[in-house]
């Protein structure tokens, strides 16, 4: 049944079209990059006026770090194409009742689209590995990555990069998982793949925005929120890394997983279906 | 009678202060010239170094390169590849450019002790007036014609503190270590456009910047070997800075 839902996902045109926005945001980025990089690295270098920084700032590291910047708004929305689908698509096109007749639960059902989901969330983000590590490597060259906080600057050696972007790939996995279950969850609710994909969204932008609005007022609910965490893995690029930090944001993501998927199993399993 | 001789006495005793005084600021004019022409032999260097940036904001690990100097005031550091991270090439990290060139007027300000060695204390103020450098105070080790320790007040970059302690290279006034006391800016960029992870705990070791006023950061160069005077284009220093 895995295969059947993986075979569904990528003999759909639109599957690919998202590997082909990932590929397109990478190549502007870089591009842009290209031709005024150093313009952008002007406006970020400004808090270290005092300093002359020499070498290749404007290296493959630090372009790949800026398209890993799209995972907060632009990669959750192709992981909702896809995951917003699963049960509402199926629901659309009136196929949900005739597989709910075969002998599999419906447990069963939401965890095998769910893995599905999973599996073609984890190909977006190796397929943004590959484009934006490899190409911006290939541009840009490797060197010594500076990372630009809000109160520091930090500087991490060249060797000491890419067991860090590994770390940050894989919680960029976790990260778009979390956003798959939810849109596996909204999509119990739907009977077209329109309202989950656009609740997804709806949901992570205006979270989003609690998140790193810094407003006193959000202060308190900054913690619960899994936007918060999502952009955990950033904290791979800090010195020293914050691992307690990092492994809760991984244990807080993981727990909404479970939340979201066991939620929708709940609702689906007492959802009466009609089409 | 008695008032001839309390004039007399007077006189005498301010005139021994005047000229001991004079004599002093002398000698110490002489010291600052003797160090200052033995600073002058150094034309250029090729310097495998060691470098630690210590400033509250930055966290960059200690690095090693090369660095390259050439007389009067270039100066760049390569790091086969790596980025190079030095003060603006108006706060110079050289002893040569901390102290001042040209005419100067020389005060004695007296001894102290730098580890465990009485060393002399001079006040150099430039007669230039489009000189950056206002004041340098320097502390020399007479015997050996090394300056330890430099304060060097600039119009444009605060104050700069210099300590340097000297080995195998100390006959020709170069030193295997030198640390750097800086003023620095405040640094700040929006939350919004880094979008920082905080996750909630603040980093161990790390002490955010906070406020408006400017703070001490830390530049500390081991010197592990020179090449001398051997000569160095001009074009090892052209790159621009990015």
């Amino acid at each position: 049944m895995f295969r059947l839902e993986l075979y569904k996902i990528f003999r759909r045109p639109r599957t690919y079209i998202s590997f082909g926005i990932i590929l397109a945001i990478a190549l502007l980025i870089q591009v842009a990059m290209l031709f005024d990089g150093q313009t952008f690295l002007g406006f970020m270098l400004q808090g270290v006026e005092q300093f002359d920084i020499q070498g290749n700032v404007l290296n493959g590291y630090l372009i790949t770090y800026i398209i890993l910047q799209t995972l907060l708004i632009h990669i959750p929305l192709l992981v909702a194409l896809v995951a917003g689908d699963a049960i509402a698509g199926e629901a659309n096109m009136g196929t949900l009742r005739l597989l709910l007749t075969k002998p599999i639960s419906r447990p069963r059902i939401i965890l095998v689209k769910f893995a599905a989901s999973v599996f073609y969330s984890l190909c977006l983000i190796i397929w943004l590995a590959i484009v934006g590590l490899t190409i911006s490597l290939m541009l840009f060259g490797k060197g010594d990555m500076i990372n630009l906080k809000s109160d520091a600057f930090v500087m991490i050696l060249k060797d000491d990069v890419m067991w860090r972007y590994t770390a940050a790939f894989g919680f960029a996995a976790l990260a778009m998982t979390t956003v798959a279950a939810l849109s596996i969850l909204l999509s119990v609710f739907a009977d077209n793949s329109i309202g989950p994909i656009m609740g997804t969204m709806g949901i992570i932008v205006v979270l989003t925005i609690f998140s790193t609005l810094g407003l006193p007022i959000f202060d308190n609910i900054k913690p619960y929120l899994f936007t918060t965490h999502m952009i955990g893995w950033k904290g791979f690029f800090d010195d020293p890394v914050p691992y307690t930090a990092i492994g809760r944001s991984a244990g807080i993501l993981a727990g909404y997983i479970v939340l979201f998927i066991g939620s929708a199993i709940y609702f689906f399993s007492k959802k009466d279906i009609q089409s | 009678m008695m008032r001839f001789f309390s004039i007399f006495f007077l006189s005498i005793l301010l005139f021994t202060v005047s000229n001991t005084a004079h004599a002093a600021d002398s000698d110490a004019a002489a010291l600052f010239y003797k160090m200052r022409e033995r600073l002058n032999y150094v034309k250029d260097y090729v310097a495998d170094v060691r470098m630690k940036i210590d400033v509250s904001f930055m966290r960059i690990p200690t690095v090693q390169g090369k660095l390259y100097y050439k007389a009067p005031d270039k100066l760049k550091l390569e790091r086969n590849g790596g980025i190079a991270i030095l003060p603006k090439k108006n706060i110079n990290l050289t002893l040569s450019n901390l102290v001042p060139a040209g005419n100067t007027t020389v005060i004695d300000a007296g001894y102290d002790i730098i580890d465990n060695q009485k060393v002399h204390i001079i006040k150099v103020v430039p007669e230039q007036e489009q000189n950056d450098i206002v004041l340098t105070k320097i502390w020399i080790d007479e015997a050996h014609l090394l300056a330890l320790r430099t304060e060097t007040t600039t119009r444009d970059n605060g104050t700069i503190k210099m300590d340097l302690r000297f080995g195998k290279y100390a006959d020709v006034a170069l030193p295997d270590k030198v640390i750097f006391y800086i003023d620095v800016k405040e640094y700040k960029l929006p939350k919004g456009v880094t979008m920082d992870y905080d996750g909630n705990e603040s980093i161990a070791g790390a002490q955010p910047a906070k406020g408006s006023k400017a703070r001490k950061g830390k530049i500390q160069i081991e010197y592990l070997s020179y090449i001398i005077n051997k000569g160095i284009p001009d074009e090892i220093f052209a790159e621009k800075a990015k």
